[in-house]
């Protein structure tokens, strides 16, 4: 068997590259949106992880009122660090991140933006469920409102899950048209061993006999394709990691770029070899069924 | 060996064979002849499985071969010895590799597919010739490689449909001398021909027939 698909690798080597391509195609457009899902994924994860609620005070409350307030806040179960900020505070941190407000907080005074609390929560707290219990607790008369980050966050995720379900569909679709793009390819090398295969049947081949050196030949192509694909998905992870990392600081994604884990690489791969496997598996099928 | 119960084969409204009842006993040689569409190479598929009868039975070896399922029909056919006219030979495969095929499927081991291959390329007179390719044969060498590979695994019945067909006159009996020789070491021998020369050079039971019926019978 061996050696049968050994030799049919070698006398088609031009129809197996062409499988192989296909095969490394189709894996380089699943694996170039699992890498980008994987990287967006990351980073809302540290968003998730790092949850600050924000509480600004009202106008008319007490500097040692808000000490109390704050101490009461600390307190809370799931919270993690409570931080005050005073307005002058506030004016220089904004001053620091948008150098054109320095005018405008000039001529309205360092008092105009208010003192606030910056609450952070645990990170076993941090499902929206901790999030409006906490929130709820901190609400008061103390303050004039209480800005919940999370919630954007969290509309955020549900649109990387609706983008994982859709990536997870066109997936599905890439792989499906591969199987028939392999399968069509392995169509031509089946054609062009008709004579012998058609033979093999007459002298009593089963289709076992007839499918694995072809199933095997699948699975060649799938490997070689699958690990072709790794291959220019590592080339392009490095010339973008490279080339884009003063970009990647300043944008929201982070620091690097990460790659595929393990786990994902080893199920392309094997995605590879599967899809191999079902061209190969539907060209002898064909075959087998259209001959006496 | 091979009996045949009210078989008919229909194509369309095309009747390729009607009402057909035969018996051919082990060890038999029998010529199935007539003129081109009369139902020969009908029948013969029918015996090797290619083709299912519409009505009627059909038993080969013991076998009922007209229910014979796609996954059983190779076992069926690794008792038959088949030869064609177009030879049938794969063109990229030696002449070793082409006969040894039929032990290959069978699963024998290599050393024993190369001492059959040659025990029966000697048989044929084709002894040192293993390495040869196909097209580098004549035609009569290449039949004689086909009907190698057809008896190379002992089968009980060989089947030839036009076997000289493409010979000429020499080559047409050395071919059937071969024939000849197999159904003399034991195995049943159906050969489709309408060549009337060799029939007789060759006297065997004949049966006849005309669109798809058995005419004649001796």
């Amino acid at each position: 068997m061996l050696r049968r698909a050994a030799r049919s690798l070698r006398e088609n080597l031009y129809l197996n590259a062409m499988a192989m391509m296909v095969i490394a195609a189709s894996l380089l457009l699943v694996g170039t949106f699992l890498l980008a899902l994987v990287n967006i994924q990351s980073v809302v994860d540290s968003w998730n992880r790092d949850i600050h609620i924000s509480a600004y005070f009202d106008e008319g409350v007490e500097i040692e009122r808000r000490f109390v307030v704050k101490d009461r806040i600390a307190g809370i179960d799931g919270v993690e660090a409570v931080s005050y900020i005073s307005e002058e505070d506030a004016g220089i941190y904004l001053k620091e991140k948008i150098p054109e407000m320095e005018a405008v907080l000039a001529e309205l005074g360092d008092d105009v933006l208010p003192a606030s609390l910056e609450i952070t929560l645990k990170d076993s707290h941090t499902a929206p469920e901790d999030i409006a219990r906490i929130g709820g607790q901190i609400q008061g008369t103390d303050f004039e409102e209480v800005d919940f980050g999370q919630e954007w966050v969290q509309r955020f995720s549900t649109f990387i899950s609706l983008i994982q379900l859709l990536g997870f569909a066109m997936g599905v679709l890439i792989f499906v048209a591969g199987v028939f793009l392999v399968g069509n390819t392995m169509h031509l090398v089946t054609y062009t061993r008709r004579a012998e295969l058609e033979t093999m049947k007459l002298v009593g081949a089963t289709w076992w006999f007839i499918a694995v050196p072809f199933l095997i030949e699948g699975l060649v192509q799938g490997l070689i394709g699958s690990l072709i694909a790794v291959f220019i998905l590592a080339v392009l992870h490095s010339l973008m990691s490279n080339h884009l990392q003063e970009y990647l600081q300043l944008a929201i994604l982070g620091d690097t770029l990460a790659f595929l884990p393990g786990g994902w690489l080893l199920l392309l791969v094997l995605g590879g070899v599967v899809l191999g496997c079902c061209g190969s598996i539907l060209s002898v099928r064909r075959f087998w069924t259209a001959s006496a | 060996m091979i009996r045949l119960y009210h078989v008919f084969k229909t194509y369309g409204d095309k009747h390729a064979l009607r009402d057909i009842e035969l018996r051919v006993a082990k060890g038999e040689f029998v010529y199935i002849t007539g003129h081109s569409g009369a139902g020969k190479s009908t029948l013969l598929k029918m015996l090797y499985g290619a083709e299912k009868p519409t009505s009627g039975k059909l038993l080969v070896g013991g076998v009922d071969a007209s229910k014979l399922s796609g996954k059983k029909l190779p076992y069926l056919r690794r008792n038959i010895g088949i030869v064609f006219q177009d030879f049938k030979l794969i063109p990229t495969r030696s002449v070793a590799d082409n006969i040894g095929l039929c032990l290959e499927v069978l699963g024998v081991p290599r050393e024993m597919i190369d001492r059959r291959v040659k025990a029966v390329l000697n048989t044929v007179g084709l002894a040192g010739r293993e390495d040869s390719f196909p097209l580098d044969l004549s035609g009569g060498e290449q039949q004689r490689v086909a009907v190698a590979r057809a008896i190379v695994n002992d089968p009980a019945i060989l089947l030839a449909d036009e076997p000289t067909g493409n010979l000429d006159g020499a080559m047409a009996i050395e071919v059937m001398e071969i024939l000849k020789a197999v159904n003399l070491r034991g195995a049943t021998v159906l050969i489709a021909t309408h060549d009337a020369g060799l029939m007789d050079r060759f006297p065997h039971r004949r049966i006849r027939f005309e669109k798809g019926r058995i005419v004649s019978d001796a």
